[in-house]
């Protein structure tokens, strides 16, 4: 009996740490992800995709939009890291999963893939728009174009784009080059302007439009040339990450595989950057790229090693952090130029640029001004695909204590001259006026 | 015209009358007037250099005329009873009384002085 217990004691202490594998914050990769679909048809036809995201370690649950069963959290803890939302024309989701409850799981900080395609459903479109993308209201409308569409058998009314103008981005979209153009068929969103946190990754020409194919254009359409996306990413303040895509056939296997000829040139693609660009657009919405973390913030008096609890005014101070990046298997250190650090009260009175030692040690000196009052070290940075670092570290300054000033003051020599010497003189006078006959 | 050449004489006159009466009063009386003269000179110069340079360290420009116009003043207190036609004090008493006072203003002086 009591070996049994020894064995099952050892067992479990010792499988315990394996069943910790979930997204934390030292390894932010996300590794168990629901796939909410449509129709089980979709995970064949897909199933290229899927392949690739489960050769780079994800664990993929397929489920049906519908299916009452599905949850996202279960007694306050999520079951899943992330969330993808194959479904464009689900009209309620199962289970306990509605809007707002994929809101919440996108606010704690999880990631989120949605896409819509032709007659996407109000539920999605909600969804986008509490994303911040709108997608057009016409439900049949699909993004239409005349110049740059891509030539094939089938399809003549010039739904099928092929687009190559992609964000500039090496961390959203990998360092290799996409050569290929991007096809793509659905429906097309606008971004607003003012919004700062989206992105449009996959745009259309200035030829493209958003209206109904198989009807005759009354109106002008609402949505046109730059102002329409076709693929977007939004990264929220808590570095949640969302992809929002107008198509889901360009995620099939079968856009994946064909070759791509944009009307009016002859190049032909053997096959379609679509692969590439999902692939490596999954890998940045998956927080295996482009993830940065900001540890180990100091600070301290050159010449001394221990923070000090608060500063004086004109100290000589160093203050140092270290700057890593997930490289999807550990955490490399982060390179770059561009890190500054604030000494701010209200306004920063010393803006510096770090100077970093390749190894991700960033710091710099400088002197705190001649001011006194509760200052912050704060570091913004936010840079196109990173994660945004905002770190605020409170220090008071004092000014001078009674016996830091400097002794004698040059300005008052004259003055100290004027007194030694009256000194001296009622010295020597008094000596004279005694001994005067 | 004769007016003129009057005043101008009377003038003359007064200062001839006042080199001659001065020059008869005693020697110790003179280093008396010319010690006065010293510290009035050095607080001239003081003030001079404030208005250039500006009033910063303002209790030691403050500390230094002081000095100045203390030492005069005391030393016109000591002229006046050093005289032979002051009859109330001895003039050692009134030289102890200088002496005292000075140490007590060169003790404020310094710790006015910064």
């Amino acid at each position: 009996m009591r070996k049994f217990w020894v064995i099952f004691v050892a067992s479990i202490s010792i499988l315990l740490p394996f069943l910790c594998n979930s997204f934390s914050p030292e390894i932010p990769t996300d590794r168990r992800v629901l796939v909410l679909l449509d129709d089980l048809a979709i995970k064949s036809s897909h199933s290229s995709y899927f392949n690739s995201l489960k050769s780079r370690g994800f664990d993929l649950d397929f489920k049906l939009a519908d299916d009452p069963k599905i949850a996202l959290q279960r007694y306050g803890q999520y079951l899943y890291d992330a969330l993808i939302l194959f479904c464009p024309s689900v009209e309620r989701f199962g289970g306990s999963i509605d809007v707002a409850s994929i809101i919440n799981f996108v606010d704690s900080g999880h990631d989120l893939i949605v896409a819509a395609d032709v007659n996407a459903s109000d539920l999605i479109r909600e969804v986008a728009t509490e994303c911040g993308v709108d997608f057009d209201e016409d439900p049949s409308a699909m993004v239409i174009d005349h110049i740059r569409y891509a030539v094939s058998e089938t399809e003549g009314d010039h739904t099928l784009i092929a687009s190559d103008d992609l964000i500039k981005s090496d961390v959203i979209l990998g360092s290799k080059k996409i050569t290929a153009p991007v096809l793509f068929q659905g429906i097309g969103h606008s971004l607003n302007p003012v919004n700062s946190l989206v992105l449009k990754v996959l745009s259309t020409s200035p030829s493209a439009y958003s209206a109904n194919p198989k009807s005759k254009l009354s109106t002008p359409p609402s949505l046109m040339g730059s102002e329409i996306s076709l693929v977007s990413v939004v990264q929220a303040r808590n570095n949640a990450r969302i992809l929002i895509s107008g198509s889901l056939s360009m995620i099939s296997n079968r856009f994946f595989r064909s070759g791509v000829q944009k009307a009016g040139s002859t190049t032909k693609h053997e096959k379609s950057g679509n692969e590439q660009f999902f692939t490596e657009l999954s890998k940045w919405v998956f927080h295996e790229r482009g993830h940065l973390k900001a540890v180990n913030v100091k600070h301290h008096k050159v010449g001394e090693t221990d923070e000090p609890a608060l500063y004086r005014i004109n100290d000589e101070l160093v203050y140092s952090l270290e700057i890593y990046e997930w490289s999807g298997s550990s955490w490399e250190p982060y390179v770059a130029d561009n890190v500054q650090v604030q000494f701010y009260m209200m306004s920063p009175y010393v803006l510096k640029t770090l100077s970093n030692d390749k190894k991700g040690l960033y710091s710099t000196s400088f002197k705190v001004p001649d001011v006194y009052g509760v200052f912050q070290f704060k570091v913004e940075y936010q840079k196109l695909g990173y994660t945004s670092l905002s770190l605020a570290k409170q220090i008071p300054v004092r000014p001078y204590r009674h016996n830091e000033y400097e002794r004698f003051i040059p300005t008052a020599y004259p003055y100290y001259g004027a007194a030694f010497s009256t000194m001296a003189g009622f010295f020597i006078f008094s000596f004279v006026h005694l001994y005067n006959k | 015209m004769a007016r003129e050449k009057s005043s101008k004489d009377n003038a003359q006159a007064l200062f001839h009358s006042l080199r001659s009466a001065y020059a008869a009063t005693p020697v110790n009386l003179k280093i008396i007037d010319l010690y006065v003269g010293f510290a009035v000179f050095t607080a001239l110069i003081q003030v001079v250099y404030m208005a250039t340079v500006g009033s910063f360290p303002f209790n030691s420009f403050l500390s230094g005329v002081l000095s100045c116009v203390g030492t005069a003043v005391l030393a016109v207190c000591l002229r006046i009873q050093v005289n032979k036609e002051f009859k109330d004090l001895p003039p050692e008493r009134a030289f102890a009384d200088f002496v005292l006072c000075n140490l007590v203003l060169h003790l404020v002086i310094m710790n006015f002085l910064g």
